[in-house]
């Protein structure tokens, strides 16, 4: 445990990210926060792999004209950049469908608490 | 082998989805006919698709001439080959009996309604043939959000428990995807095929075993397996009565198949049974859900609600057949999906029609049924007998090689459960078979209607004949299941 969070101090933060923003979508009633930690829980999922393509000392992966000599290994990894690009839109799609249902319960009901609006169903 | 028919394959309902709305802004009218012919079309292809696998061997097509592993590969082999055909096949059922449901219920938006469909079947056929662990979760969270919006279409009650499913769907979804970043840290490649050959040498990595937790605890959460099928039942039974059907029979049978993909394919019979004991902990799982779900489906009064909780019952089943660890087994699980796919098609489709034509939306206002829509009453009859277990139905034989699994395997608590969970399923049948012939029918004062429109009708006819042929032909799918399907390690 402890050698975590001396080699791997980022990794204890996305842990706390994560488990936060899960926390708020099962706890908090309102509609607008479980969204909220709905975004805050995707988003440290998107830092966890971002940083799994870090290298010490690697540059930027784009084959230039001027620098043909670098070997593979000195470029940081591309790849999880590309499928966190992916993983965003996903993410921002479901966002966007998920307020388009908080508008269309708050515009019947008038409210954005879940037990007011299961009262109001009842 | 090489071929471009995966690739058609997702084609034809992803370009159909977005024809639908080009063609449906002049005229209504074109939106059924288009979705309708592309899905015909889809059956086909996927048929050919299948015939081709079995006899040439998988069918792989690389995007963009990039070779895997550094490409993306979608491959059509036994598994993938049979899934699409049952998804093309049912959904284009579900969807020719959706029509007079969708002018009652839905006011006439026939293009989103159709539009949303084709682009749920689009992303569950993506799924099926991804043979790479990212792009399985593109689409999964593309199939999602196509049937949130198909549960909450009809606003109030429907959206909250869609705004639930789409909170606890996205739960699922992310620790899936959290889990591909283990494994994607531990081995470098997110290729199944690739990922396959690395893993024999990582099992007792810590990485490993945390991400399969997450992927198994993700699925679960999509597939409503018990105790995470929390959503399952209100959107079940809240969503329109002309989205059930296709939402019932296919949704949660996919990412099934997602992890008995990874399972079986990607980590091998020997990583989850003996190193990792997945297995031995989902066969318990799987047999707790199997009868917690037939008992609380007991109680339920609404029909729809009860179906739901059947669905948990029988997911309960299917993750105990996948994990007898037998080839009869694995095969008997894979044919009680297919027979599930069309039990469930037919009973929401019984459902949707009942409340259409009789107001029937409780088991007790069922006694409406007897008298005013005797066709109706066949294909529900047949169907309940499918799923309590009676021969020559489908859902018999599926039963039958599950318990032959479980002899097998020397798992006797799982054949007990299979047992108790037939006899828990005939009780709340019969239950409702009570309401319909023992009671007094209703005083001839009560006005009769008359028998369903022709769709409905036909596509639960197809249904009740289907169900009746998958159990009669048995034989022959099951042998196509042993023949190309089995993965290697049984």
């Amino acid at each position: 445990m402890a050698d975590i969070l001396l080699y791997r101090p980022h990794f204890v933060a996305f842990i706390i990210l994560f488990l936060l923003g899960m926390y708020i979508m099962v706890v908090c009633l309102n509609l607008v926060k479980k969204l909220i930690g709905m975004y805050i829980m995707q988003t440290s999922i998107i830092l966890f792999f971002i940083t799994l393509a870090v290298k010490e000392e690697g540059t930027i992966p784009i084959l230039m004209p001027s620098a043909l000599a670098l070997p593979p290994e000195a470029y940081a990894n591309p790849l999880p950049h590309v499928l966190m690009l992916t993983a965003i839109v996903v993410g921002v799609s479901t966002l966007g469908v998920s307020l388009a249902m908080v508008i269309a319960l708050y515009r019947k009901y008038d409210t954005l608490e879940e037990d007011q609006i299961l009262e109001k169903i009842q | 082998m090489t071929s471009s028919l995966p690739g058609f394959l997702f084609a034809i309902p992803f370009f159909a989805a977005i024809a639908i709305p080009v063609a449906g802004f002049t005229n209504q009218k074109l939106c059924r006919p288009v979705a309708l012919g592309a899905l015909v079309l889809l059956s086909i292809v996927s048929v050919i698709g299948l015939s081709k696998a079995v006899s040439h061997g998988p069918l792989s097509h690389e995007f963009g001439g990039w070779a895997p592993p550094i490409g993306i590969e979608w491959v059509i082999d036994g598994l993938s080959g049979i899934l699409m055909v049952a998804i093309s096949i049912v959904s284009l059922i579900a969807l020719v009996q959706a029509g007079p449901l969708v002018k009652k219920e839905l006011s006439g938006r026939l293009i989103p309604f159709y539009s949303l469909s084709l682009l749920l079947i689009a992303a569950l056929g993506g799924m099926v043939l991804a043979g790479d662990l990212f792009n399985l979760f593109v689409f999964l969270e593309i199939g999602s959000l196509a049937s949130y919006v198909l549960v909450g279409v009809t606003g109030g009650r429907s959206l909250l428990s869609a705004f639930r499913y789409l909170i606890l769907g996205t739960i699922g979804a992310s620790l899936y995807l959290l889990g591909v970043g283990y494994f994607y840290a531990a081995t470098g490649t997110l290729n199944m095929v690739d990922m396959a050959q690395q893993l024999p040498g990582l099992l007792d990595s810590r990485a490993i075993l945390t991400g399969l937790l997450f992927i198994v605890l993700g699925l679960s959460i999509k597939m409503g397996l018990f105790p995470l099928h929390g959503w399952l039942p209100d959107a079940y039974t809240y969503a329109p009565n002309s989205t059930t059907p296709l939402l019932a029979s296919v949704v949660t049978k996919v990412p099934l198949y997602a992890f008995v993909r990874i399972a079986f394919w990607v980590f091998g019979m020997d990583a989850v049974s003996v190193q990792i004991p997945v297995l031995m902990v989902l066969g318990w799982i799987g047999a707790v859900a199997a009868i917690v779900g037939a008992y609380l489906a007991i109680w339920q009064e609404n029909f729809k609600r009860m179906l739901a909780y059947s669905s948990v019952s029988s997911m309960g089943l299917f993750v105990l057949g996948f994990s007898l660890g037998t080839e009869t087994g694995f095969a008997g699980g894979l044919f009680y999906v297919l027979a599930d796919t069309l039990m469930k098609a037919a009973l929401f489709g019984v459902a949707g029609a009942a409340v259409y034509q009789c107001d029937a939306n409780t088991v007790a206002d069922f006694v409406r049924l007897r008298r005013n829509m005797p066709w109706v009453s066949i294909a529900l009859l047949v169907s309940a007998l499918s799923m309590v277990g009676i021969p020559p139905t489908a859902g018999f034989f599926g039963k039958w090689y599950l318990v032959v699994g479980a002899l097998e395997a020397e798992k006797y608590f799982a054949v007990a459960t299979i047992l108790i969970t037939s006899m828990l399923t005939a009780l709340y049948f019969f239950r409702m078979f009570q309401h319909m012939w023992a009671e007094e029918p209703l005083p001839l004062t009560e006005p009769r209607v008359l028998e369903t429109p022709f769709p409905i009708r036909m596509s639960l006819g197809i249904l009740t004949f289907g169900i009746m042929a998958l159990g009669l032909g048995s034989d022959f799918v099951v042998g196509l299941i042993f023949e190309s399907v089995i993965p290697e390690g049984f």
